[in-house]
C-alpha cells in the first residue's frame, strides 16, 4: 500500500515509527507492506516513488527539523495539494494540525484525494467537526475509504469498535471522558488539592497541555469529538454549534474539595444522545467507570443489546495515536482483498 | 401487615407479570392491583398500585427484590420515596443571594434543599458551594433545570450529576 503522509509532527512521526517496527509483521500476517511515498511537513516534501526509509526521516526530522531535508527526494516549499499530484499513491494518512475555523488544510487535502479515488486515514478532529456529512459523502459517491479512528479517543477504540464489534446493537448514547489534558488536570486538582492555574503550569511543563490551552481547557477539543460521534455512531446530522460546551477553567480546588467529601469527583464529560450533545464538568461516583485518572479518556456506550459497554485507553500520545491509524489502515487492506 | 406500594412500569408486554411475578414466589398475598394505562408518572411510566399482605421479613423481601429487578417503588404507603441530587456551584455565590437560590429550589413542589456547604475561596468570585436537594422520584429533571437557570442567571458554573 503506497502511502502519502500528510503532515510530520508528533502523530506523523508516531505513523513513521509504526510503520518501521511493525513492517516485517505487517507483511508476514497480512501480506501488507506499506510504503512511504510522500511526506509532508510545513516546510515542504520528500517524495519518492520508490519508498522513503521512515528511519530516515525520523532522523532528519529531528536533526534539522524539515523533511524537505531528505536526500534526493527532498522538495522545499511545495504545497500538500501539489504533492498528491506528483506521486502515485493508494492511501492519502492525513495527520495535519486540528483547525476548527474552516478545518484547512485537512479539508482541502481530503476532498482532493477523495475525487482522486483515493482512501484516506485521518487523525484530525477539525474537518470532520465542521463537515462531517459533507465528507463523508463524497467518500461514498467516489466509492473510497474514510476512517478516522484517530480523532476520537487516540489509541482508545471506539468508532471501529462500536461499528465492527457491536453490530446490531443499537448505540443509544455515549458518556465519556474524551480529552486527555483536562483529565489530567482535574485528576492532579483531586491528588494534590493544587489551584487551576497552577495545575495548568505543570501540565504544561510536562508537554501535557499545550502552550495555548484553549481548545483542550475550554472543551472545545472534546465537543469536536462529540460531532464525531454522534455523527458516525449515532448518526446524528451536527456539527460544532451544535454542541452546548463548558470547559473547566472555573473549576476551583476548594468545588473539587466539596465533591470528594461526598465521594465524587469532578470530570469533563462529553454526553452524546439524540436529546443532548453536551460537554461540561459533572459530578461522577468515585467507584463508577468515570473515575479514570491522568491522561486516560473513555467511554461508556449504552446499547439496547448488550447494555453498557466501557472502553479505556490512552487519548494522545504520538506511537498511541498511530496504532489507531494503522488499524484504519488495515482495515481498509483487509477490505479490499 | 398489609403494605401499600406504588411501582413505576414500562408500558410495554410482560412488565406487571414480571413485577408480580416475586410476590407470589417470596410468600407474599397479592390483594389488589390497580393498573391504569392511561395514567403517566412525570417519567413518562405507568404508575401501578398494588396492596400486598404478608409478614414484615416477607414484605422486605418483596421491596428488596423488585428493586433488585429494576423496578422503581416511588410511594410507599402514601409516603411518596425521595432521591437525592447533588450539585456543585462556583461563582459569586454569597454575594448573589444565597438565601434566594435556595428559595427558589425549595418552591418546587415536593422538592427541598436537604444540606449546603460552602467553601469560600480567596476570590469570592469564586466559592463553591454544594447542595443537597432531596426530591420526590421523578423531579430530578425540574430541578436540574431550576439550578440550570439559576445559574444562568446569577453566572454561576453548574456541576451536576451524570
Amino acid at each position: 500500500m503506497r502511502i502519502c503522509l500528510m503532515g510530520f509532527g508528533a502523530v506523523g512521526q508516531g505513523v513513521a515509527k509504526v510503520i518501521s517496527l511493525k513492517n516485517d509483521y505487517l507483511k508476514e500476517h497480512y501480506g501488507l507492506e506499506l510504503k512511504l511515498v510522500a511526506v509532508t511537513d510545513s516546510s515542504g516534501a520528500a517524495i519518492s516513488q520508490d519508498g522513503l526509509d521512515p528511519d530516515l526521516l525520523l532522523k532528519i526530522k529531528s536533526e534539522t527539523g524539515k523533511v524537505s531535508n531528505y536526500p534526493e527526494a527532498g522538495i522545499e516549499n511545495i504545497d500538500g495539494i501539489n504533492v498528491l499530484d506528483k506521486v502515485e499513491y493508494d492511501t492519502m494518512v492525513e495527520v495535519t494540525p486540528t483547525n476548527i475555523q474552516n478545518g484547512e488544510p485537512a479539508k482541502s487535502l481530503t476532498i482532493k484525494a477523495i475525487k482522486d479515488k483515493k482512501d484516506v486515514v485521518t487523525s484530525n478532529k477539525g474537518h470532520l467537526a465542521l463537515f462531517f456529512r459533507e465528507l463523508i459523502e463524497l467518500s461514498h459517491q467516489n466509492g473510497v475509504e474514510f476512517k478516522y479512528e484517530a480523532s476520537v479517543g487516540g489509541a482508545m477504540p471506539i468508532l471501529n469498535f462500536a461499528q465492527e464489534t457491536l453490530p446490531g446493537n443499537e448505540i443509544k448514547s455515549i458518556l465519556g471522558i474524551l480529552n486527555g489534558t483536562t483529565n489530567f488536570i482535574l485528576s492532579r486538582m483531586t491528588i494534590e488539592g493544587s489551584s487551576y492555574e497552577q495545575t495548568l503550569q505543570e501540565a504544561q511543563q510536562l508537554g501535557i497541555a499545550e502552550t495555548d490551552p484553549t481548545q483542550d481547557v475550554e472543551g472545545i477539543d472534546a465537543a469536536c469529538k462529540t460531532v464525531i460521534l454522534a455523527n458516525s455512531i449515532l448518526g446524528i446530522d451536527c456539527t460544532l454549534k451544535d454542541v452546548q460546551v463548558t470547559g473547566i477553567s472555573r473549576i476551583t480546588s476548594e468545588a473539587i474539595d466539596l465533591a470528594k467529601k461526598e465521594g465524587y469527583l469532578i470530570k469533563l464529560m462529553a454526553e452524546v444522545s439524540p436529546d443532548s450533545l453536551d460537554v461540561s464538568p459533572r459530578l461522577v461516583k468515585q467507584d463508577s467507570p468515570y473515575a479514570v485518572d491522568g491522561t486516560l479518556n473513555m467511554a461508556t456506550l449504552k446499547t439496547d443489546l448488550a447494555d453498557e459497554v466501557t472502553v479505556v485507553g490512552l487519548g494522545a500520545g504520538s506511537v498511541e495515536t498511530a496504532s489507531a491509524i494503522l488499524s484504519d489502515l488495515l482495515n481498509i487492506w483487509k477490505s479490499q482483498k | 401487615m398489609r403494605l401499600n406500594m406504588v411501582i413505576e412500569l414500562l408500558d410495554v408486554p410482560g412488565q406487571l407479570l414480571a413485577a408480580l411475578e416475586p410476590i407470589g414466589t417470596l410468600g407474599a398475598n397479592l390483594v389488589t392491583v390497580i393498573h391504569q394505562r392511561e395514567i403517566k408518572t412525570e417519567r413518562g411510566l405507568i404508575p401501578v398500585q398494588i396492596t400486598i399482605e404478608g409478614d414484615t421479613e416477607t414484605l422486605d423481601l418483596v421491596m428488596n427484590k423488585l428493586n433488585e429487578l429494576g423496578f422503581r417503588v416511588i410511594e410507599v404507603d402514601g409516603n411518596i420515596l425521595k432521591e437525592t441530587i447533588n450539585t456543585i456551584l462556583i461563582g459569586n455565590i454569597v454575594d448573589r443571594d444565597v438565601k434566594d437560590t435556595m428559595d427558589q429550589i425549595n418552591q418546587l413542589k415536593g422538592v427541598r434543599v436537604a444540606d449546603l456547604s460552602l467553601k469560600m475561596s480567596e476570590e469570592p468570585l469564586h466559592s463553591s458551594a454544594r447542595i443537597t436537594v432531596e426530591a420526590d422520584f421523578g423531579k430530578k429533571k425540574d430541578v436540574l433545570e431550576k439550578i440550570q437557570n439559576i445559574g444562568k442567571s446569577k453566572d454561576f458554573l453548574v456541576i451536576s450529576e451524570v
